[in-house]
Protein backbone atom coordinates (compact mmCIF):
# COMPACT_ATOMS: atom_id res chain seq x y z
CA UNK A 1 0.00 0.00 0.00
CA UNK A 2 1.29 3.32 -1.17
CA UNK A 3 -0.78 5.44 1.42
CA UNK A 4 0.51 3.23 4.22
CA UNK A 5 4.35 3.56 3.19
CA UNK A 6 3.99 7.02 3.02
CA UNK A 7 2.55 7.49 6.68
CA UNK A 8 4.84 5.09 7.92
CA UNK A 9 7.61 7.75 6.87
CA UNK A 10 6.05 10.22 8.88
CA UNK A 11 7.03 8.37 12.11
CA UNK A 12 10.77 8.57 13.19
CA UNK A 13 11.67 4.68 13.80
CA UNK A 14 11.55 3.09 17.08
CA UNK A 15 14.37 3.48 19.12
CA UNK A 16 15.51 1.12 21.94
CA UNK A 17 15.34 2.90 25.31
CA UNK A 18 18.50 2.70 27.42
CA UNK A 19 16.87 3.30 31.09
CA UNK A 20 19.36 4.17 33.47
CA UNK A 21 19.57 2.24 36.59
CA UNK A 22 18.17 3.52 39.79
CA UNK A 23 18.54 3.18 43.36
CA UNK A 24 15.65 4.22 46.41
CA UNK A 25 13.04 3.34 47.72
CA UNK A 26 10.44 1.96 45.13
CA UNK A 27 13.51 0.75 43.18
CA UNK A 28 13.93 -1.91 46.30
CA UNK A 29 10.35 -2.50 46.10
CA UNK A 30 10.56 -3.25 43.02
CA UNK A 31 13.56 -5.43 43.03
CA UNK A 32 11.47 -7.66 46.23
CA UNK A 33 8.53 -7.65 44.05
CA UNK A 34 10.83 -9.15 41.12
CA UNK A 35 11.91 -11.90 43.93
CA UNK A 36 8.71 -12.87 45.48
CA UNK A 37 7.03 -13.16 42.12
CA UNK A 38 9.75 -14.71 39.97
CA UNK A 39 10.87 -17.17 42.80
CA UNK A 40 7.00 -18.20 43.37
CA UNK A 41 6.87 -19.11 39.70
CA UNK A 42 10.41 -21.38 39.41
CA UNK A 43 9.95 -23.04 42.74
CA UNK A 44 6.22 -23.80 43.05
CA UNK A 45 6.51 -26.60 40.28
CA UNK A 46 9.11 -27.93 43.31
CA UNK A 47 6.92 -28.20 45.91
CA UNK A 48 5.50 -31.43 46.69
CA UNK A 49 1.82 -32.36 48.67
CA UNK A 50 0.42 -35.65 49.54
CA UNK A 51 3.49 -37.16 47.33
CA UNK A 52 2.33 -35.25 44.47
CA UNK A 53 2.98 -32.01 42.83
CA UNK A 54 1.33 -29.34 44.94
CA UNK A 55 0.59 -26.88 42.60
CA UNK A 56 -0.02 -28.95 39.00
CA UNK A 57 -2.50 -27.87 35.88
CA UNK A 58 -2.43 -31.65 34.72
CA UNK A 59 -3.39 -30.89 31.33
CA UNK A 60 -2.74 -34.92 30.09
CA UNK A 61 -5.09 -36.13 33.01
CA UNK A 62 -7.45 -33.44 32.88
CA UNK A 63 -7.40 -32.75 36.31
CA UNK A 64 -6.09 -29.25 38.68
CA UNK A 65 -4.48 -29.91 42.04
CA UNK A 66 -3.66 -26.96 43.69
CA UNK A 67 -2.41 -27.68 47.48
CA UNK A 68 -4.66 -29.86 48.85
CA UNK A 69 -7.76 -29.28 46.18
CA UNK A 70 -8.20 -31.08 43.18
CA UNK A 71 -10.12 -29.64 40.32
CA UNK A 72 -12.16 -31.35 37.84
CA UNK A 73 -13.58 -29.98 34.00
CA UNK A 74 -16.75 -30.29 35.88
CA UNK A 75 -15.08 -27.53 38.23
CA UNK A 76 -14.49 -24.72 35.22
CA UNK A 77 -16.95 -22.63 37.17
CA UNK A 78 -14.46 -22.13 39.96
CA UNK A 79 -12.17 -21.15 37.59
CA UNK A 80 -14.24 -18.63 35.99
CA UNK A 81 -15.23 -16.96 39.28
CA UNK A 82 -11.42 -16.59 39.84
CA UNK A 83 -10.81 -15.37 36.62
CA UNK A 84 -13.86 -12.77 37.84
CA UNK A 85 -11.97 -12.18 41.38
CA UNK A 86 -8.79 -11.39 39.57
CA UNK A 87 -10.26 -8.93 36.64
CA UNK A 88 -12.41 -7.08 39.64
CA UNK A 89 -9.50 -6.98 42.05
CA UNK A 90 -7.25 -5.18 39.31
CA UNK A 91 -10.30 -2.86 38.81
CA UNK A 92 -10.25 -1.45 42.64
CA UNK A 93 -6.67 -1.60 42.76
CA UNK A 94 -6.34 0.54 39.94
CA UNK A 95 -9.15 2.81 41.03
CA UNK A 96 -7.81 3.30 44.48
CA UNK A 97 -3.74 3.28 43.79
CA UNK A 98 -3.25 3.32 40.10
CA UNK A 99 -1.32 1.33 37.99
CA UNK A 100 0.46 -0.86 40.83
CA UNK A 101 0.12 -3.86 38.85
CA UNK A 102 1.69 -2.58 35.46
CA UNK A 103 4.89 -1.49 38.18
CA UNK A 104 5.41 -3.98 40.61
CA UNK A 105 3.56 -7.40 39.03
CA UNK A 106 3.27 -7.83 35.61
CA UNK A 107 4.98 -10.97 34.32
CA UNK A 108 5.72 -8.21 31.32
CA UNK A 109 7.70 -5.87 33.51
CA UNK A 110 9.06 -8.76 36.10
CA UNK A 111 10.76 -10.26 33.18
CA UNK A 112 12.10 -7.48 31.64
CA UNK A 113 13.59 -6.19 34.85
CA UNK A 114 15.41 -10.02 34.70
CA UNK A 115 16.64 -9.30 31.61
CA UNK A 116 17.96 -5.76 31.79
CA UNK A 117 19.93 -6.65 35.12
CA UNK A 118 21.38 -9.60 32.42
CA UNK A 119 22.08 -6.93 30.16
CA UNK A 120 23.53 -4.75 32.93
CA UNK A 121 25.86 -7.35 34.05
CA UNK A 122 27.16 -8.20 30.47
CA UNK A 123 26.94 -5.01 28.76
CA UNK A 124 27.72 -2.49 31.63
CA UNK A 125 25.73 0.90 32.82
CA UNK A 126 23.33 2.65 30.59
CA UNK A 127 25.88 5.00 29.10
CA UNK A 128 28.63 1.92 28.32
CA UNK A 129 25.40 0.18 26.87
CA UNK A 130 24.58 3.17 24.28
CA UNK A 131 28.51 3.31 23.71
CA UNK A 132 29.08 -0.76 22.94
CA UNK A 133 26.02 -0.65 20.68
CA UNK A 134 27.56 2.38 18.75
CA UNK A 135 30.92 0.83 18.47
CA UNK A 136 31.89 -1.43 15.36
CA UNK A 137 31.58 -4.95 15.79
CA UNK A 138 35.16 -5.84 18.33
CA UNK A 139 36.26 -8.95 19.99
CA UNK A 140 35.26 -7.34 23.39
CA UNK A 141 31.41 -6.40 21.77
CA UNK A 142 31.37 -10.10 20.48
CA UNK A 143 32.39 -11.55 24.14
CA UNK A 144 29.69 -9.11 25.52
CA UNK A 145 26.77 -9.50 23.53
CA UNK A 146 27.68 -13.36 23.46
CA UNK A 147 27.48 -13.40 27.19
CA UNK A 148 24.39 -11.34 27.25
CA UNK A 149 22.29 -13.87 24.86
CA UNK A 150 23.91 -16.58 26.77
CA UNK A 151 22.45 -15.53 30.32
CA UNK A 152 18.61 -14.76 28.05
CA UNK A 153 18.56 -17.98 26.20
CA UNK A 154 19.74 -19.58 29.21
CA UNK A 155 17.32 -18.29 31.21
CA UNK A 156 14.42 -17.70 28.43
CA UNK A 157 15.36 -21.64 28.28
CA UNK A 158 14.55 -22.23 32.28
CA UNK A 159 11.80 -20.14 32.04
CA UNK A 160 9.87 -22.63 29.57
CA UNK A 161 10.76 -25.69 31.21
CA UNK A 162 9.10 -23.81 34.60
CA UNK A 163 5.82 -23.38 32.71
CA UNK A 164 4.88 -26.48 30.96
CA UNK A 165 6.28 -28.08 34.56
CA UNK A 166 2.85 -26.32 35.98
CA UNK A 167 0.90 -28.47 33.28
CA UNK A 168 3.02 -31.36 32.84
CA UNK A 169 4.63 -33.49 36.06
CA UNK A 170 7.87 -31.23 36.68
CA UNK A 171 9.74 -33.93 38.12
CA UNK A 172 9.17 -36.34 35.16
CA UNK A 173 9.71 -33.47 32.83
CA UNK A 174 13.36 -32.93 34.17
CA UNK A 175 13.92 -36.73 33.77
CA UNK A 176 12.89 -36.51 30.63
CA UNK A 177 14.91 -33.23 29.45
CA UNK A 178 17.80 -34.70 31.06
CA UNK A 179 17.80 -37.82 28.70
CA UNK A 180 16.99 -35.87 26.08
CA UNK A 181 13.61 -37.61 25.79
CA UNK A 182 10.87 -35.38 25.94
CA UNK A 183 7.82 -35.55 24.18
CA UNK A 184 6.79 -33.57 21.00
CA UNK A 185 4.37 -31.24 22.71
CA UNK A 186 5.94 -30.68 25.94
CA UNK A 187 9.05 -29.62 24.00
CA UNK A 188 7.08 -27.26 21.36
CA UNK A 189 5.28 -25.77 24.72
CA UNK A 190 8.84 -24.75 26.22
CA UNK A 191 10.57 -23.38 22.90
CA UNK A 192 7.11 -21.42 22.58
CA UNK A 193 7.16 -19.47 25.81
CA UNK A 194 10.86 -19.83 26.52
CA UNK A 195 10.92 -17.51 22.94
CA UNK A 196 8.14 -15.57 23.54
CA UNK A 197 9.69 -14.81 26.80
CA UNK A 198 13.08 -13.75 25.38
CA UNK A 199 11.38 -11.74 22.84
CA UNK A 200 8.87 -10.02 25.16
CA UNK A 201 11.17 -9.18 28.47
CA UNK A 202 14.79 -9.03 26.00
CA UNK A 203 13.73 -6.54 23.10
CA UNK A 204 9.87 -5.79 23.60
CA UNK A 205 9.74 -4.85 26.74
CA UNK A 206 7.87 -1.18 27.53
CA UNK A 207 6.92 -1.93 23.22
CA UNK A 208 4.35 -4.48 24.53
CA UNK A 209 3.02 -2.06 27.13
CA UNK A 210 2.85 1.05 24.68
CA UNK A 211 1.39 -1.02 21.80
CA UNK A 212 -0.33 -4.01 22.76
CA UNK A 213 -1.56 -4.16 26.06
CA UNK A 214 -4.97 -3.80 26.14
CA UNK A 215 -5.05 -2.63 29.82
CA UNK A 216 -2.74 -0.07 29.25
CA UNK A 217 -5.59 1.76 26.82
CA UNK A 218 -8.60 1.03 29.49
CA UNK A 219 -7.41 1.68 32.91
CA UNK A 220 -7.98 5.03 32.83
CA UNK A 221 -12.01 4.56 32.41
CA UNK A 222 -10.97 2.97 36.46
CA UNK A 223 -9.18 6.14 37.15
CA UNK A 224 -10.80 9.38 38.91
CA UNK A 225 -9.29 12.28 40.60
CA UNK A 226 -8.71 10.57 43.78
CA UNK A 227 -6.46 7.49 42.18
CA UNK A 228 -2.88 7.48 43.06
CA UNK A 229 -0.36 8.29 39.83
CA UNK A 230 3.15 9.31 39.61
CA UNK A 231 3.03 13.22 39.43
CA UNK A 232 5.66 15.99 38.74
CA UNK A 233 4.48 19.05 40.57
CA UNK A 234 4.74 21.64 38.13
CA UNK A 235 3.80 24.64 40.74
CA UNK A 236 6.73 23.57 42.24
CA UNK A 237 8.73 22.76 39.60
CA UNK A 238 8.06 25.04 36.73
CA UNK A 239 10.24 26.84 35.44
CA UNK A 240 13.04 24.90 35.13
CA UNK A 241 16.44 25.22 34.68
CA UNK A 242 20.46 24.79 35.78
CA UNK A 243 21.47 26.36 38.61
CA UNK A 244 24.82 25.85 40.89
CA UNK A 245 24.15 24.21 44.25
CA UNK A 246 23.06 26.67 47.37
CA UNK A 247 21.72 29.28 45.04
CA UNK A 248 17.70 30.32 45.97
CA UNK A 249 15.98 29.33 43.14
CA UNK A 250 13.34 31.62 43.50
CA UNK A 251 16.42 34.94 43.37
CA UNK A 252 17.07 33.33 39.65
CA UNK A 253 13.26 33.07 38.78
CA UNK A 254 13.13 28.64 39.21
CA UNK A 255 11.13 26.09 40.70
CA UNK A 256 13.01 23.22 42.16
CA UNK A 257 13.37 21.33 38.88
CA UNK A 258 17.32 21.86 38.05
CA UNK A 259 16.24 19.76 34.86
CA UNK A 260 19.11 17.25 34.85
CA UNK A 261 16.60 14.99 32.98
CA UNK A 262 17.28 11.95 34.91
CA UNK A 263 13.51 11.09 35.71
CA UNK A 264 13.94 10.60 31.29
CA UNK A 265 16.86 8.86 31.48
CA UNK A 266 15.39 6.25 33.98
CA UNK A 267 12.15 5.94 32.32
CA UNK A 268 11.55 2.37 30.99
CA UNK A 269 9.03 3.45 28.72
CA UNK A 270 11.13 6.61 27.71
CA UNK A 271 8.75 9.29 28.37
CA UNK A 272 9.39 12.40 30.20
CA UNK A 273 6.61 12.43 33.41
CA UNK A 274 7.14 16.16 33.25
CA UNK A 275 4.55 16.48 30.30
CA UNK A 276 2.21 14.78 32.67
CA UNK A 277 0.67 11.67 32.84
CA UNK A 278 0.39 9.82 29.87
CA UNK A 279 -0.50 6.55 29.07
CA UNK A 280 2.87 4.80 28.06
CA UNK A 281 3.20 5.64 32.18
CA UNK A 282 3.90 1.96 33.74
CA UNK A 283 4.08 3.87 37.14
CA UNK A 284 7.29 1.84 38.46
CA UNK A 285 8.25 5.40 40.16
CA UNK A 286 11.79 5.17 39.20
CA UNK A 287 11.53 8.73 37.81
CA UNK A 288 10.18 9.05 41.85
CA UNK A 289 13.67 7.35 43.15
CA UNK A 290 15.98 9.63 40.70
CA UNK A 291 14.21 12.25 41.18
CA UNK A 292 14.45 11.99 44.88
CA UNK A 293 17.86 11.61 44.86
CA UNK A 294 18.91 15.08 43.22
CA UNK A 295 16.20 16.88 45.22
CA UNK A 296 18.30 15.37 48.41
CA UNK A 297 21.90 16.27 47.02
CA UNK A 298 20.27 19.99 46.28
CA UNK A 299 19.10 20.03 50.01
CA UNK A 300 15.12 20.84 48.40
CA UNK A 301 12.53 18.80 49.95
CA UNK A 302 11.77 15.05 48.59
CA UNK A 303 8.54 14.65 46.12
CA UNK A 304 8.87 16.98 43.37
CA UNK A 305 7.89 14.07 41.35
CA UNK A 306 5.72 11.69 43.85
CA UNK A 307 2.88 9.63 43.92
CA UNK A 308 -0.37 11.73 44.29
CA UNK A 309 -3.57 12.03 43.10
CA UNK A 310 -4.91 14.55 41.02
CA UNK A 311 -7.10 16.08 43.36
CA UNK A 312 -4.46 16.20 45.84
CA UNK A 313 -2.03 18.09 43.24
CA UNK A 314 -5.25 20.55 42.97
CA UNK A 315 -4.41 20.95 46.76
CA UNK A 316 -7.40 19.45 47.67
CA UNK A 317 -7.69 16.73 49.71
CA UNK A 318 -7.65 12.52 48.56
CA UNK A 319 -10.68 11.19 49.24
CA UNK A 320 -10.48 7.03 49.77
CA UNK A 321 -14.15 6.27 50.41
CA UNK A 322 -16.29 6.87 47.15
CA UNK A 323 -18.62 5.64 45.26
CA UNK A 324 -16.53 3.39 43.25
CA UNK A 325 -14.29 1.85 45.71
CA UNK A 326 -17.21 0.83 47.67
CA UNK A 327 -19.07 -0.62 45.24
CA UNK A 328 -15.83 -2.66 43.71
CA UNK A 329 -14.61 -3.31 47.31
CA UNK A 330 -17.96 -4.71 48.20
CA UNK A 331 -18.47 -6.47 44.95
CA UNK A 332 -15.01 -8.05 45.44
CA UNK A 333 -15.70 -9.04 49.03
CA UNK A 334 -18.56 -10.97 48.55
CA UNK A 335 -17.23 -12.64 45.79
CA UNK A 336 -14.48 -13.56 47.63
CA UNK A 337 -16.45 -14.81 50.39
CA UNK A 338 -18.79 -16.82 48.37
CA UNK A 339 -15.40 -18.10 46.62
CA UNK A 340 -14.56 -19.83 49.60
CA UNK A 341 -17.95 -20.77 51.01
CA UNK A 342 -18.42 -22.80 47.75
CA UNK A 343 -14.79 -24.51 47.38
CA UNK A 344 -15.32 -25.30 51.28
CA UNK A 345 -18.52 -26.62 50.35
CA UNK A 346 -17.76 -28.50 47.06
CA UNK A 347 -19.18 -31.88 47.28
CA UNK A 348 -15.87 -34.33 46.76
CA UNK A 349 -18.07 -37.11 44.86
CA UNK A 350 -20.17 -36.85 41.79
CA UNK A 351 -22.24 -38.97 39.42
CA UNK A 352 -22.91 -38.62 36.14
CA UNK A 353 -25.92 -41.22 34.38
CA UNK A 354 -26.47 -41.97 30.98
CA UNK A 355 -29.23 -44.48 29.41
CA UNK A 356 -27.95 -47.25 27.63
CA UNK A 357 -28.53 -46.51 23.98
CA UNK A 358 -29.08 -49.94 22.72
CA UNK A 359 -32.10 -50.78 24.36
CA UNK A 360 -34.86 -48.81 25.91
CA UNK A 361 -35.49 -51.62 28.47
CA UNK A 362 -35.62 -55.19 28.99
CA UNK A 363 -38.21 -57.80 29.99
CA UNK A 364 -36.73 -60.15 32.46
CA UNK A 365 -38.76 -63.55 33.08
CA UNK A 366 -41.11 -63.30 36.11
CA UNK A 367 -42.91 -59.43 34.30
CA UNK A 368 -39.71 -57.57 35.65
CA UNK A 369 -38.65 -54.59 33.50
CA UNK A 370 -34.99 -53.32 33.53
CA UNK A 371 -33.67 -50.29 32.02
CA UNK A 372 -29.51 -50.08 32.06
CA UNK A 373 -27.43 -46.86 32.50
CA UNK A 374 -23.64 -46.28 32.25
CA UNK A 375 -22.60 -44.20 35.21
CA UNK A 376 -19.51 -42.31 35.96
CA UNK A 377 -19.04 -42.07 39.40
CA UNK A 378 -16.15 -39.12 40.48
CA UNK A 379 -14.27 -39.54 43.31
CA UNK A 380 -12.41 -35.97 44.01
CA UNK A 381 -11.54 -36.63 47.46
CA UNK A 382 -8.02 -37.47 48.90
CA UNK A 383 -8.69 -40.97 49.56
CA UNK A 384 -10.39 -43.89 47.91
CA UNK A 385 -13.96 -44.80 48.93
CA UNK A 386 -16.45 -47.64 48.83
CA UNK A 387 -19.92 -46.38 47.05
CA UNK A 388 -23.27 -48.17 47.35
CA UNK A 389 -26.18 -46.88 44.60
CA UNK A 390 -29.37 -46.59 45.52
CA UNK A 391 -32.34 -45.81 43.56
CA UNK A 392 -35.37 -43.48 44.63
CA UNK A 393 -38.42 -41.72 43.33
CA UNK A 394 -40.17 -45.20 41.93
CA UNK A 395 -41.92 -47.17 44.57
CA UNK A 396 -40.51 -51.12 44.19
CA UNK A 397 -37.88 -49.96 42.15
CA UNK A 398 -34.58 -51.98 42.95
CA UNK A 399 -30.30 -51.93 41.96
CA UNK A 400 -28.78 -54.66 40.54
CA UNK A 401 -27.43 -56.23 43.32
CA UNK A 402 -23.96 -56.88 42.42
CA UNK A 403 -22.95 -54.00 42.14
CA UNK A 404 -23.61 -52.60 45.85
CA UNK A 405 -20.28 -51.60 46.19
CA UNK A 406 -17.75 -49.80 43.99
CA UNK A 407 -14.65 -48.87 45.16
CA UNK A 408 -12.78 -45.43 43.51
CA UNK A 409 -9.42 -44.54 44.03
CA UNK A 410 -8.77 -41.57 45.34
CA UNK A 411 -8.73 -38.32 42.34
CA UNK A 412 -9.65 -41.30 39.45
CA UNK A 413 -13.56 -41.91 37.68
CA UNK A 414 -14.94 -44.84 37.55
CA UNK A 415 -17.59 -45.86 34.73
CA UNK A 416 -20.03 -48.91 35.21
CA UNK A 417 -23.12 -50.61 34.36
CA UNK A 418 -25.58 -50.49 36.83
CA UNK A 419 -28.96 -51.98 36.16
CA UNK A 420 -32.51 -50.45 37.99
CA UNK A 421 -35.53 -52.84 37.86
CA UNK A 422 -39.31 -53.09 38.97
CA UNK A 423 -41.36 -55.88 39.02
CA UNK A 424 -44.88 -54.26 38.56
CA UNK A 425 -47.19 -55.65 36.20
CA UNK A 426 -49.12 -52.00 36.38
CA UNK A 427 -46.25 -50.30 36.16
CA UNK A 428 -45.99 -48.64 32.53
CA UNK A 429 -44.21 -45.86 30.36
CA UNK A 430 -41.68 -42.85 31.52
CA UNK A 431 -40.98 -41.83 35.10
CA UNK A 432 -37.98 -40.22 36.21
CA UNK A 433 -35.94 -41.66 38.99
CA UNK A 434 -33.25 -40.31 41.12
CA UNK A 435 -29.49 -42.42 41.25
CA UNK A 436 -27.61 -41.76 44.43
CA UNK A 437 -24.16 -43.01 45.18
CA UNK A 438 -23.05 -42.69 48.91
CA UNK A 439 -19.77 -44.02 50.64
CA UNK A 440 -19.64 -46.80 52.94
CA UNK A 441 -17.14 -45.15 55.34
CA UNK A 442 -18.73 -41.68 55.17
CA UNK A 443 -22.73 -41.05 54.75
CA UNK A 444 -22.21 -37.48 54.26
CA UNK A 445 -19.95 -38.11 50.65
CA UNK A 446 -23.13 -38.37 48.61
CA UNK A 447 -24.31 -37.67 45.33
CA UNK A 448 -27.65 -38.16 43.15
CA UNK A 449 -28.45 -37.70 39.50
CA UNK A 450 -31.90 -37.30 37.30
CA UNK A 451 -32.39 -40.43 35.41
CA UNK A 452 -35.53 -41.61 33.50
CA UNK A 453 -37.01 -45.38 33.94
CA UNK A 454 -38.81 -46.54 30.97
CA UNK A 455 -41.42 -49.39 30.42
CA UNK A 456 -43.27 -50.39 27.73
CA UNK A 457 -46.97 -49.04 27.32
CA UNK A 458 -49.88 -50.98 28.18
CA UNK A 459 -50.86 -53.87 25.66
CA UNK A 460 -54.04 -53.46 24.22
CA UNK A 461 -55.87 -56.05 24.53
CA UNK B 1 27.98 18.07 43.40
CA UNK B 2 25.42 19.39 41.07
CA UNK B 3 24.20 16.37 39.11
CA UNK B 4 25.02 16.64 35.44
CA UNK B 5 23.91 15.24 32.52
CA UNK B 6 26.66 12.71 31.57
CA UNK B 7 26.46 12.76 27.84
CA UNK B 8 24.33 15.22 26.03
CA UNK B 9 23.53 12.87 23.12
CA UNK B 10 22.09 10.56 26.09
CA UNK B 11 19.78 13.07 26.71
CA UNK B 12 18.44 14.04 23.42
CA UNK B 13 17.03 10.80 23.14
CA UNK B 14 13.52 10.87 23.39
CA UNK B 15 12.37 7.36 22.30
CA UNK B 16 8.66 8.67 23.08
CA UNK B 17 8.40 10.59 20.12
CA UNK B 18 9.59 7.37 17.95
CA UNK B 19 6.90 5.06 16.86
CA UNK B 20 6.41 1.82 15.27
CA UNK B 21 5.64 2.32 11.94
CA UNK B 22 1.88 1.49 10.81
CA UNK B 23 1.82 -2.13 9.78
CA UNK B 24 4.04 -2.98 12.64
CA UNK B 25 1.64 -1.77 14.99
CA UNK B 26 -1.03 -3.67 12.96
CA UNK B 27 0.94 -6.76 12.93
CA UNK B 28 1.98 -6.72 16.32
CA UNK B 29 -2.24 -5.47 18.23
CA UNK B 30 -3.49 -7.95 15.59
CA UNK B 31 -1.21 -11.22 16.84
CA UNK B 32 -1.40 -10.11 20.57
CA UNK B 33 -5.42 -8.84 20.80
CA UNK B 34 -5.87 -12.80 19.04
CA UNK B 35 -4.09 -14.69 20.83
CA UNK B 36 -5.51 -13.53 24.35
CA UNK B 37 -8.89 -14.16 22.26
CA UNK B 38 -7.46 -17.61 21.54
CA UNK B 39 -5.98 -18.47 25.32
CA UNK B 40 -9.72 -17.56 26.81
CA UNK B 41 -11.56 -20.00 23.99
CA UNK B 42 -9.57 -22.68 24.44
CA UNK B 43 -9.54 -22.42 28.11
CA UNK B 44 -13.50 -22.02 28.07
CA UNK B 45 -13.45 -25.08 24.85
CA UNK B 46 -11.29 -27.55 26.39
CA UNK B 47 -13.21 -27.14 30.00
CA UNK B 48 -15.91 -29.21 28.05
CA UNK B 49 -14.61 -31.00 25.39
CA UNK B 50 -11.47 -33.50 25.98
CA UNK B 51 -9.90 -33.99 23.07
CA UNK B 52 -9.17 -37.73 24.23
CA UNK B 53 -12.46 -38.10 22.34
CA UNK B 54 -12.00 -36.81 19.60
CA UNK B 55 -12.68 -39.51 17.22
CA UNK B 56 -10.12 -37.83 14.03
CA UNK B 57 -6.80 -37.61 15.72
CA UNK B 58 -4.27 -40.38 15.28
CA UNK B 59 -3.89 -41.32 18.51
CA UNK B 60 -7.67 -41.14 19.99
CA UNK B 61 -8.29 -42.10 23.49
CA UNK B 62 -4.52 -41.49 24.83
CA UNK B 63 -2.44 -38.45 26.56
CA UNK B 64 -1.00 -37.84 23.74
CA UNK B 65 -4.44 -37.18 21.52
CA UNK B 66 -5.16 -34.76 24.27
CA UNK B 67 -1.77 -32.76 23.78
CA UNK B 68 -2.32 -32.59 20.22
CA UNK B 69 -5.67 -31.58 20.77
CA UNK B 70 -5.16 -29.19 22.90
CA UNK B 71 -2.37 -27.53 20.80
CA UNK B 72 -4.24 -27.42 17.35
CA UNK B 73 -7.35 -26.18 19.31
CA UNK B 74 -4.88 -23.29 20.41
CA UNK B 75 -3.51 -22.33 16.77
CA UNK B 76 -7.06 -22.73 15.07
CA UNK B 77 -8.52 -20.44 17.43
CA UNK B 78 -5.40 -18.32 17.34
CA UNK B 79 -5.23 -17.93 12.99
CA UNK B 80 -9.19 -17.33 13.23
CA UNK B 81 -8.64 -14.64 15.55
CA UNK B 82 -6.02 -13.80 13.79
CA UNK B 83 -8.26 -13.46 10.46
CA UNK B 84 -10.68 -11.45 12.10
CA UNK B 85 -8.60 -8.78 13.93
CA UNK B 86 -6.04 -7.68 10.07
CA UNK B 87 -9.11 -7.65 8.41
CA UNK B 88 -10.85 -5.35 10.63
CA UNK B 89 -7.86 -3.19 10.96
CA UNK B 90 -7.41 -3.27 7.34
CA UNK B 91 -11.18 -2.42 6.61
CA UNK B 92 -11.06 0.15 9.63
CA UNK B 93 -7.61 1.71 7.67
CA UNK B 94 -9.08 1.41 4.35
CA UNK B 95 -12.52 2.56 4.67
CA UNK B 96 -13.27 6.02 2.79
CA UNK B 97 -12.53 9.05 5.07
CA UNK B 98 -10.76 7.07 7.61
CA UNK B 99 -8.89 9.46 9.55
CA UNK B 100 -7.26 6.87 12.23
CA UNK B 101 -3.86 8.76 14.10
CA UNK B 102 -1.01 5.87 13.85
CA UNK B 103 -1.02 6.01 17.74
CA UNK B 104 -3.17 8.14 20.11
CA UNK B 105 -1.74 9.92 22.90
CA UNK B 106 -2.76 11.45 25.59
CA UNK B 107 0.55 14.22 25.72
CA UNK B 108 -0.62 17.87 25.46
CA UNK B 109 0.19 19.82 22.45
CA UNK B 110 2.96 21.55 22.47
CA UNK B 111 2.80 24.87 22.79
Amino acid sequence: MNAAAASDALYAAHQKVYARETVGRFSRLRTIAVWVLLGLFYLLPWLQWNRRQAVLFDLPARKFYVVGLVFWPQDFFFLAWLLIIAALSLFFVTALAGRLWCGYACPQTVWTQVFVWMERLTEGSRAQQMKLDRAPWSLQKLRRKGAKQLLWVSFAAWTGFTFVGFFTPIDRLFAEVLALAVGPWEFFWIVFYGFATYGNAGYLREQVCKYMCPYARFQSAMFDRDSLIISYDPKRGEPRGARARGVDPRSKGLGDCIDCTLCVQVCPTGIDIREGLQYECIACAACIDACDSVMERMSYPRGLIRYATERSMDGGATRILRPRMVIYGSLLAGLIVAFGVAVALRNPVGIDVLRDRNALYRELPGGTIENVYSVRVLNKDEKPHRFIFSAEGLSGIAVDAELTDLRVAAGDVATVPVRLRITDPQFHGSHPVLLRITATDDSRLTARADARFISPAPRSE
Amino acid sequence: MQPQPTEPEDCVQSPAATHWSRTRQSVGIAIWSSFLAAAGTSVLCFAFVDPAAIELLPEAGTALARMTGYAVGFFLFWIAAATASVLTLYLVRTAHGSQLPAVRTWKRDPP
